[in-house]
């Protein structure tokens, strides 16, 4: 009960601030040349002007642009994301059928970086000028330092087509479909390298940053105390270190869900990821406006989201927060 | 792909406030005392980098060579010298892209482009960043709350992606592109500033000078910011890495310029004859690598050379 | 000329000709599932409404038309057993099959095709392609008569499978066909049926047990997989992961799948496609107006170079308007052979001297975006060689098709390149681009030229209703000729079209239309897939 408080606070906030979004995205698009019925016009192979008018009116377009702003904030609040005239449903459908893969892709990437950079920036922060903390730093600084598209070229060649050990492209084997838990064993089997792709860049953030603050707790004074008392440099290190020096990284993690996210428009090209990115980029090429408005404001809930879950963990492992109002 | 200069400038300040939770208290939270002589000090720690030093001397190469190659090399990157697809060869020493162009010539030529998109990209980073970060951190109460509203508003936007729109809507420039990269990165800058001028605001010698009766722009600009730099600088290079990938990106999806020779621009004109002619994409894609993991190499060095922990132990 | 009066056969030949293409194999083998590779995803499944590839290999699958067509022009019957074209060419009499069932197991009847007819003239893209039908009668449950207002020569081929999909009028008939659910769960009467979509990643379809042609379809299952990224369906193609990819037209992709003994890469097919790639002008706009001017472009663009090395040979040369695969194409045409030297002249007397930094004038060049190997790249050589007579280019990008066709349709542009398709006869695909009447502001691929040429104009309306295929060459030989030498575009090439296959994959389609025809002779020969 004691954390109801600010995170209603939180939600509220993060209610006007979606608001918001919704707001500049639709202005961005008013400044943007052609719309969506001069696709469907150029799709079409041409129309008559009664017919552009006639389609104008259909979507709304002829309406002011304030009215338009209005009709759509309405319709998002009642839970209508319009309808994408360029794949002919509506974009809510669209975006959920989407949703779980990129889901799956970006936390299985997430996860993937925590453990690996976490791991690694403990490791180099045990000994700071070793050659292992050298060597971590660069492979780490690597990861972070090529193209991701090109990291994902080249993980495809090496692994797909020189060792054919995974999958090309997209989420599962369509034509031969497998049922239950041949089903997930593929899907684990597809998500493999472009998990490992997207996750590679956040491996240097994280484990820079845990290398950090994990020379800043050892040297604080409590640890210096834990030692002083004779415990175990092991146990300090995992038992109490460890556990302050998470905190930043988990902060971490959650602000960066954004960046991840946009990581994976990438990624989901390259690999053909039936993902939200894939179809952002699509909506783009296609100037599908509803879509690309609803996938916006998705990611951004998904954000906001992801910070509320960190602020949660981060309550929960802080021994301080935790320990308030007992 | 994006922000990871949110993440290695946060480790060089030890009160990077993270964004969801702004009272929780960073473990070393205000802690960090003034260096008694910090350059010396951190030029010595830097040198003693071994890592940070090969970052330092690659980067300065290929500065140099994209300074000095076009004249050295005189190949134009635009004209058709050998036949389309030619491989890496005696004549063309990094093989040619599908219309012949010689793809060393591109390289060189167009590192001035990328480094320039990068360049301006981070200061425009850094200048966003840091003006809204000193006011926020300076004056803190309901300006300090209108703008950290601000910031989290633009953090919660998948960078790229609001990228990838403002690029579709005014055209792909390269300087739509850096104003485009600069628009949507510049988060992590201003809270990294916020963050050290409220570290600073309430040391002795600020205090002294307000004392004495110093104006607020004096403080902020003259006496809190010079102090709250180093930290800033790492970032700012890190955000120079950080937007030639994004260039690179844009470039990838179609969104790059078309009449500047960029590193970006060979790749997403050739990337779909990568597995036909490796060359075209890998050699440019290298370039990238290298320039952004010598900067990332250096921005890590300095930021252990700023770690008074490291230098502690 | 023998083409062309198969075009105009009627019933007793056609019926007789039967389903040529499986004659020589031995009992084919039953079941097993095609995986087709695709790069586009389609708006929806139903081809009477949308037009293009992603859109037509689906729908020619799932909908049955009146007729198909065979690798020589030839229409065979499909759901029409036979037909008749009354002797002023005004009326089209068709006699449909009695056996045939939707997918939902309803009959076939002549209403459904009437209501097909009008939905696809309300509703195609290609409004040429049934706007001089009048009317259509249905005096019994499986006779169609259609009536025009004048003689119509291209109807038969609009019979196509890719053109007219027969639809249910119980499913499709109520509300707004545009955005009926059906769309993208379709019900038709074709070899297969629509079993699952997962939008951007694949379509399934199964075999109908129940469709007309008895023994047809032989395999059990088709998949189009989606895959956006050129290179990700490559490795997908090599490594087996796909068993076709049909309209391929990456030379260097096609460079290279030859080299893999596993595969098939063949050209055979798609002569009614008819793509050409081209770079337009601006005839009205200076200094492109002069038509010295747009020869001397002619001139100084390198035809050869282009279809021999930029497109590895594998992009046959465009000389004229119309493919030379199309029963009235004519070769006597001027070629513009490269000649720098004639070009540098013809604009030095055109009073286009070089200013003092070697340049006449600037130009920009656009390009669609999307398909980089036929239009990006061949701007881009634009601005290489047309240095050489000294034009300056810009090349400009557009991110996306309507940002490219908002500037040509409104005229704001010098030159573009551009991939227009004959689509079978010049009414359909041909007429639109040179007929001054269709200069039609923000209409892309309309007349965006703004070319206008009065013996044109009179040339193609004239053919548009001439009945006699020889007169009907005749007049589209001359049209040929002045349009090529007015240059209100200089042809390139051909967009190359390939189908790629597995081995053991038989029967793969051949036909004019390519694999946007149904797939029911295709077959699994060693059965194990």
């Amino acid at each position: 009960m004691r954390h109801a408080y600010p995170i209603a606070i939180r939600l509220v906030q993060s209610l006007a601030l979606l608001v918001c979004v919704v707001v500049l995205n639709f202005l961005l698009i008013q400044l943007a040349p052609g719309d969506t019925v001069s696709v469907i016009v150029g799709e079409m192979g041409g129309a008559s002007p009664e017919t552009i008018a006639a389609l104008k009116a259909e979507y709304g377009l002829d309406q002011s642009i304030p009215a338009q702003l209005g009709i759509y904030l309405g319709k998002v609040l009642t839970g209508d994301l319009g309808y994408s005239h360029y794949f002919n449903r509506p974009v809510l459908g669209l975006i959920l059928e989407r949703l779980p893969a990129t889901i799956l892709l970006v936390v299985t990437s997430l996860i993937l970086a925590f453990v690996v950079g976490t791991a690694l920036g403990i490791f180099s922060a045990r000994r700071p000028k070793g050659i292992l903390s050298h060597f971590v730093t660069v492979f780490s600084l690597a990861g972070f330092s090529a193209p991701v598209f090109w990291t994902g070229l080249m993980m495809l060649i090496v692994f797909a087509s020189l060792i054919p050990l995974f999958p090309v492209s997209g989420m599962a084997d369509v034509a031969r479909p497998g049922q239950g838990l041949g089903y997930v064993l593929d899907v684990l089997h597809h998500l493999v390298l472009p998990a490992v792709t997207l996750g590679m860049i956040y491996v240097a953030s994280y484990s820079r940053l845990s290398r950090t603050s994990m020379l800043d707790v050892l040297s604080a004074d409590y640890i210096r105390t834990a030692r002083a008392k004779g415990l175990p440099e092991r146990r300090v290190v995992y038992k109490h270190a460890l556990r302050n020096a998470l905190l930043p990284v988990v902060t971490m993690v959650g602000m960066e869900f954004g960046q991840l996210f946009a990581g994976a428009v990438l990624v989901e090209t390259v690999f053909n990821w039936p993902g939200l990115g894939r179809l952002a980029y699509e909506s783009i090429l296609r100037r599908d406006y509803p879509t690309l408005l609803a996938i916006l404001l998705f990611s951004a809930m998904l954000v906001m989201v992801a910070n509320i879950l960190t602020d949660l963990a981060y309550r929960l492992i802080d021994p301080r927060i935790r320990g308030r109002g007992r | 792909m994006t922000s990871r200069s949110a993440s290695l400038a946060a480790a060089s300040g030890p009160e990077t406030a993270p964004a969801s939770a702004p009272q929780g208290p960073s473990p070393a939270a205000g802690t960090t005392p003034k260096p008694d002589r910090p350059l010396l000090d951190t030029c010595r720690m830097f040198a003693r980098n071994c890592p940070a030093m090969t970052g330092l001397v690659l980067l300065a190469t290929i500065v140099l060579a994209t300074l000095f190659g076009p004249g050295l090399y005189g190949v134009d990157p635009f004209s058709m010298v050998d036949m389309p697809f030619a491989p890496p060869g005696p004549d063309c020493l990094l093989g040619t892209d599908y219309l012949g162009r010689d793809i060393l010539a591109g390289v060189i030529v167009g590192g001035r482009a990328t480094l320039a998109v990068g360049a301006s990209a981070a200061a425009i980073t850094v200048l966003i960043g840091v003006v809204i970060g000193t006011f926020a951190g300076y004056f803190g109460g309901w300006v300090d709350a209108v703008l950290m509203k601000v910031t989290e508003f633009f953090q919660i936007l998948p960078t790229l992606l609001f990228a990838m729109v403002l690029v579709t809507i005014f055209s792909s420039s390269l300087v739509t592109i850096a104003i485009a990269i600069g628009a949507v990165s510049w988060t992590a800058t201003a809270r990294l500033t916020r963050a050290e001028f409220i570290r600073i605001r309430d040391l002795e010698y600020v205090k002294a000078a307000r004392t004495a009766g110093a104006r607020d722009f004096y403080l902020m600009f003259r006496v809190i910011l010079p102090a709250a730099l180093p930290p800033i600088i790492v970032a700012a290079a890190l955000a120079v890495g950080i937007s030639i990938l994004f260039e690179a990106g844009l470039s990838f999806l179609g969104l790059g310029d078309p009449n500047t020779m960029s590193w970006g621009m060979i790749i997403g004109q050739n990337r779909d004859y990568l597995l036909n002619a490796w060359w075209t994409v890998t050699f440019p894609g290298i370039a990238i690598f290298l320039t952004v993991l010598s900067i990332s190499l250096i921005g890590d060095g300095v930021n252990d050379a700023l770690n008074p922990r490291l230098r502690r132990r | 000329m023998n083409v062309i009066h198969r075009l105009t056969l009627t019933t007793a030949l056609a019926a007789a000709i039967a389903s040529a293409s499986t004659v020589g194999h031995a009992a084919p083998k039953e079941g097993g599932t095609l995986v087709i590779g695709s790069t586009s995803t389609p708006r929806h499944f139903n081809g009477a409404i949308q037009s293009g590839i992603a859109t037509a290999v689906p729908s020619t699958q799932i909908f049955a038309s009146p007729l198909r067509y065979d690798d020589q022009w030839n229409p065979h019957p499909y759901l029409a057993k036979s037909w008749e074209v009354s002797k002023d060419g005004l009326t089209v009499t068709l006699h449909l099959v009695e056996n045939a069932k939707f997918h939902d197991e309803t009959p076939v009847t002549s209403e459904d095709v009437k209501f097909s007819i009008e939905t696809i003239k309300k509703n195609h893209p290609f409004k040429t392609m049934l706007q001089p039908v009048t009317s259509v009668e249905t005096p019994d449950a499986h006779t169609v008569v259609i009536h025009f207002d004048h003689p119509h020569p291209a109807f038969l081929l609009a019979m196509s499978p890719a053109l007219m999909p027969i639809l249910p009028e119980h499913v499709y008939g109520q509300g707004d066909i545009k955005t009926n659910p059906a769309n993208l769960k379709p019900v038709g009467s074709g070899p297969f049926e629509f079993d699952t979509y997962k939008q951007g990643e694949y379509i399934k379809l199964k075999k109908f047990d129940d469709f007309f042609i008895k023994g047809k379809p032989h395999l059990d299952n088709i998949v189009i997989q989606i895959i956006g990224d050129e290179n990700n369906l490559m490795l997908s193609t090599e490594r087996g992961d796909i068993d076709m990819v049909p309209f391929l037209s990456a030379v260097r992709d096609i460079e290279r799948l030859k080299k893999d003994d596993n595969l098939v890469v063949t050209d055979a097919g798609y002569d009614a496609i008819g793509p050409i790639n081209w770079l337009a002008f601006n005839t009205r706009k200076q200094p492109l107006d002069k038509v010295e001017v747009r020869q001397a472009i002619a001139y100084a663009v390198d035809r050869d170079f282009i279809v021999k090395k930029l497109l590895g040979g594998f992009a046959p040369e465009a000389t004229g308007p119309i493919v030379p695969e199309s029963p009235f194409y004519s070769g006597d045409v001027d070629k513009f052979a490269v000649d720098i030297d004639k070009a540098n002249q013809m604009l030095d007397d055109a009073g286009l001297k070089k200013g003092s930094d070697g340049s006449r004038f600037s130009l920009t060049v656009d390009y669609i975006p999307g398909d980089p190997e036929q239009q990006r790249n061949i701007a881009e050589y634009l601005r290489s060689q047309l240095r050489r007579v000294g034009i300056t280019v810009n090349v400009r990008s557009a991110p996306d098709f309507p940002t490219w066709a908002q500037r040509i349709s409104s005229y704001d542009f010098d030159m573009t390149m551009d991939n227009v398709y004959n689509w079978g006869d010049p009414i359909i695909g041909v007429d639109r681009t040179y007929i001054s009447s269709n200069i039609r502001p923000n209409v892309i691929w309309s007349n965006t030229q703004q070319y206008s040429n009065p013996k044109v104009d009179e040339l193609l309306e004239k053919a548009a209703t001439e009945t006699d295929p020889e007169k009907r060459a005749e007049l589209y030989k001359e049209f040929q000729k002045i349009v090529v030498g007015d240059v209100p575009i200089y042809f390139l090439n051909e967009t190359p079209m390939y189908t790629v296959y597995k081995k053991g994959l038989k029967n793969a389609p051949t036909s004019i239309w390519g694999a946007a025809s149904p797939l029911d002779d295709v077959y699994w020969d060693d059965g194990s897939n």
